[in-house]
C-alpha cells in the first residue's frame, strides 16, 4: 500500500491539484466573486514593473515604427540621415505629445459631460489569454477605486472593475463573455441585457419579440443595473437575429470602444448622471 | 530549490513579457502562451509532487492576471503536467520535433480543458468561434517558441546547478 502511495505520488498530487481548482472554479462560478486576495497581492506586486515595461515598449515601437520609415532615406542620402533623424525623433516627441493632449482633452470633455466624481486612469495591461477580455489600469483602491464600478471612456462603454488591489486594477470588457449589461435601443427604448461575445463584439439579448429595433440604431445603458450610469454609449446594432427563441430576440452589437486603442479611461460609479444631450 | 526559484522567476518573466509586450506582436488576439511551454518543461522534467504544484501555481497566476474564473487555468495546468508526465514516461521527447508536437498537443489540451470547465460552470454563448479562430493559431505559436524555451530553461537550470 504504502509502495503504491510512494511510486505514484506525482500523480495523486496532481489529481489533488485538479480537484482543489474545481472546488475553486466552482464555488467562484456559483458566486461569481472572480477576484481573491491572493491575485490582489499578485496583481499589486507585479504593477510596478508592468507599467515600467509598457512605458519602455511603447517608447520603443514608437521609435522602431520611425526607424522602418526612414530606412529608404537612409540609403539615399547618408549625409543627410542623422539630421532627418533628429528632426523624426522630434517630430514622434511632439506627435506623442499631441496625440496625448488629444486623448486627455477628450477625456476632459467627456468627464465634462458627467455630474459626479469620475477617476482618471491609463491602461498598463492587457489579458495574457485570447479567450478572456480584461484590462489592468493603474488606479486603485487607496485612489478610491472599487470592484463592480464602471469604466468609460469618451467612445463609451469599456467595462468593470473586476477586482482592485491599493495601486491597480483589473478591467473586465464589456466584449469579455463574463460581461453583463442592462441596455436599452435608445431611439425605442427597447431593453435587453448587452453579453460579450469576444471578436465578435456583443449580443443584445432577451429583447421582447416585436420590439422595435432596427439595424444601425444605438444601444445605450438603461442605468438599471445599479453599475453604470444611464445613457452611455455601448455601440449600434449590427445584424437582428432570425431565429430568435420563443417571445425573446437578440442582436449583434459593435462596441463603440476601439479597445485596442484604449490608453486613458474614467472610472465612475452608478450615482453619475450624464447630461441630457450629451450620452 | 536552485530550480524552484528559476521556475518562478521565469515565470515572472514570461508572465511580464505575456502582459505587456506580446500584445504588441502582429497576431491580433492570438498569443503565444509562455506559461503553457514552462508547465510543460516541468511536465518533462520535474516528475515530482513538485512538479505538479508548480504547474498549479503557474496557472493560477495565469487566473490572476486574467479576467477567467480563479482555478481555471489552474485546473488546465495541472491537466496539461498530468498529460505531459504520463506521455514522456512513455515516449523519448528528445528532439526538437518531438518538443514541437508535444508544446503544440499540450497547447490543444489546455484549450479544451479551459473550453471544457466553462462549458460545465458557465456557458460557451459567444466564445466558440473565438475558440476555433484562435487555438489552432495559438497552439503553432506556442509549438514554434517551445524548443527555445526549452533550451533556454535547460542552459539556466544547468548554469544555476554548477556555481
Amino acid at each position: 500500500m504504502f509502495e503504491f502511495f510512494r511510486r505514484n505520488l506525482t500523480l495523486l498530487t496532481s489529481g489533488v491539484l485538479l480537484v482543489v481548482s474545481l472546488v475553486l472554479v466552482s464555488t467562484n462560478a456559483r458566486t461569481r466573486r472572480l477576484d481573491d486576495p491572493i491575485a490582489a497581492a499578485l496583481l499589486e506586486g507585479m504593477r510596478p514593473v508592468q507599467s515600467g515595461v509598457t512605458q519602455a515598449a511603447s517608447s520603443l515601437t514608437g521609435i522602431w515604427r520611425q526607424y522602418l520609415a526612414l530606412v529608404g532615406l537612409q540609403r539615399e542620402n547618408e549625409v543627410l540621415r542623422q539630421r532627418i533623424l533628429e528632426l523624426e525623433r522630434e517630430a514622434v516627441r511632439i506627435g506623442e505629445i499631441e496625440q496625448t493632449n488629444r486623448r486627455l482633452t477628450a477625456l476632459l470633455g467627456f468627464r465634462d459631460t458627467l455630474q459626479g466624481p469620475a477617476i482618471a486612469a491609463q491602461v498598463i495591461g492587457k489579458d495574457p489569454l485570447p479567450l478572456f477580455r480584461s484590462f489592468t489600469i493603474n488606479r486603485g483602491s487607496a485612489d478610491g477605486v472599487r470592484k463592480g464600478m464602471a469604466v468609460v471612456s469618451p467612445h463609451g462603454v469599456v467595462g468593470q472593475i473586476l477586482s482592485a488591489s491599493p495601486h491597480a486594477a483589473r478591467v473586465l470588457l464589456l466584449t469579455d463573455h463574463n460581461s453583463g449589461i442592462d441596455a436599452v435601443v435608445q431611439r425605442s427604448r427597447a431593453r435587453g441585457i448587452v453579453e460579450g461575445a469576444l471578436d465578435d463584439g456583443c449580443l443584445m439579448k432577451y429583447i421582447r419579440q416585436g420590439e422595435d429595433v432596427q439595424i444601425g440604431d444605438r444601444v445605450v445603458t438603461s442605468g438599471l443595473d445599479g453599475i453604470f450610469p444611464k445613457g452611455i454609449v455601448i455601440g449600434r446594432v449590427r445584424y437582428l437575429h432570425p431565429r430568435s427563441r420563443g417571445q425573446l430576440m437578440s442582436t449583434d452589437i459593435e462596441p463603440a470602444v476601439p479597445f485596442d486603442l484604449v490608453e486613458d479611461v474614467l472610472v465612475v460609479d452608478a450615482s453619475v448622471r450624464v447630461r441630457d444631450g450629451d450620452s | 530549490m536552485r530550480s524552484a526559484v528559476l521556475i518562478a522567476l521565469t515565470t515572472f518573466v514570461a508572465l511580464l513579457i505575456q502582459t505587456t509586450l506580446v500584445p504588441l506582436l502582429p497576431f491580433g488576439a492570438a498569443m503565444p502562451d509562455l506559461l503553457l511551454v514552462v508547465c510543460v518543461y516541468l511536465g518533462l522534467y520535474f516528475h515530482s509532487p513538485a512538479g505538479a504544484l508548480g504547474a498549479f501555481a503557474i496557472g493560477y497566476v495565469q487566473d490572476s492576471f486574467s479576467g477567467s474564473l480563479p482555478g481555471l487555468n489552474a485546473f488546465a495546468m495541472t491537466v496539461v503536467f498530468v498529460a505531459v508526465y504520463l506521455a514522456s514516461r512513455r515516449l523519448w521527447v528528445t528532439n526538437t520535433l518531438s518538443k514541437i508536437l508535444l508544446v503544440f498537443v499540450a497547447s490543444l489540451v489546455k484549450t479544451f480543458a479551459v473550453l471544457a470547465l466553462l462549458g460545465v460552470f458557465l456557458s460557451l454563448d459567444g466564445i466558440w468561434r473565438t475558440a476555433v479562430k484562435y487555438v489552432f493559431i495559438e497552439a503553432v505559436l506556442a509549438a514554434a517558441i517551445g524548443p527555445l524555451m526549452f533550451a533556454l530553461l535547460a542552459r539556466t537550470q544547468q548554469e544555476a546547478t554548477e556555481h
